[in-house]
């Protein structure tokens, strides 16, 4: 199955290089979606950079094909290239000047109420993450998002951003309590 | 553990109860795949002709009934290497309607309707 699955793969990405406008058409239909659905989940709400973000992406996979060997399977290295794109958008974003750098200790909001453990309907509870996660500011979010859910360490996100560990765990602060006000007000 | 490390597990444990994509989420919009698959096509174009409308049918392409048709009328290969999308209302349609009125057979931009 896997082998099928790599040499389907590795005869498509030759058609395409090769200039073939189904095959292409094929590679836009196979993969739009998985791609599509990632970028949405980093960048929610702002759906017009999500559209961009992902043309990006196959315009990228496009320029890079020749790279492409085989050694994962087409989407994983598609969504390689988006996790790239993600990166850069929330280097980008968190680049930003930060009024409010250098300031002590916030103020906690305390745990987040209902504690979501407790919460007997998951499928809720995933669903008001994602609606706090939309609400938020957009430099809370993507600080929230590259932390916890691309797993990127305060120090790693430091050195992409050109900021000190402090002031991202500063601004990973003050996005957690701003995220569990949403919550426990919603 | 102090305050940090509790928020930091708690938030962790967060994002893998809620997933890596939002549950509201369906497909990606017609219209954008739409536009990605002619700028694909465009910058193909831009590094040299596309493959021939007759290689493409041979190597199992389905070709809609204009391109048909060109295949049939066209003598020279280099005038089947032409991409005949550009000209079509097709994808003009696509490109900026979701449920574009447009449903011949073997268009790309009607299967990315579907």
């Amino acid at each position: 199955m896997q082998n099928r699955l790599a040499t389907e793969d590795q005869r498509l990405v030759a058609a395409v290089q090769g200039k073939d406008r189904k095959a292409t058409a094929e590679f836009v239909s196979r993969h739009a979606d998985a791609i599509y659905r990632y970028v949405y989940s980093r960048l929610v709400p702002c759906a017009d950079q999500v559209e961009d973000l992902v043309q990006l992406v196959f315009l990228a996979a496009w320029e890079n094909l020749g790279e492409y060997r085989g050694a994962s399977s087409l989407e994983s290295w598609l969504m390689g290239i988006a996790r790239h794109k993600v990166e850069d958008y929330y280097r980008a974003c968190l680049r930003e000047p930060e009024p409010l750098e250098g300031t002590e200790e916030e103020p906690s909001f305390g745990t987040l109420r209902p504690d979501f453990d407790e919460l007997l309907d998951r499928e809720l509870a995933r669903k008001k993450t994602w609606q706090v996660l939309a609400r938020l500011p957009e430099k809370y979010r993507v600080v929230l998002l590259w932390r916890y859910w691309d797993t990127c360490s305060a120090r790693e996100m430091a050195t992409r951003t050109g900021k000190t560990e402090k002031a991202i765990e500063r601004l990973l602060a003050r996005a957690r309590n701003e995220f569990r006000w949403m919550w426990n007000h919603e | 553990m102090n305050r940090q490390e509790a928020d930091e597990q708690q938030f962790e444990r967060l994002a893998e109860m809620a997933g890596n994509s939002d549950p509201g989420f369906s497909a990606a919009p017609a219209r954008l795949k739409a536009r990605i698959y002619s700028t694909l096509v465009k910058r193909q174009q831009e590094s040299g002709p596309l493959r021939s409308l007759t290689e493409t049918k041979a190597a199992g392409g389905r070709l809609c009934v204009f391109e048909h048709a060109w295949t049939i009328t066209v003598i020279g290969e280099r005038a089947k290497r032409l991409n005949l999308c550009r000209v079509c209302h097709a994808r003009l349609l696509a490109q900026r309607m979701e449920k574009a009125p447009i449903y011949w057979s073997g268009c790309p931009y009607v299967d990315f309707q579907k």
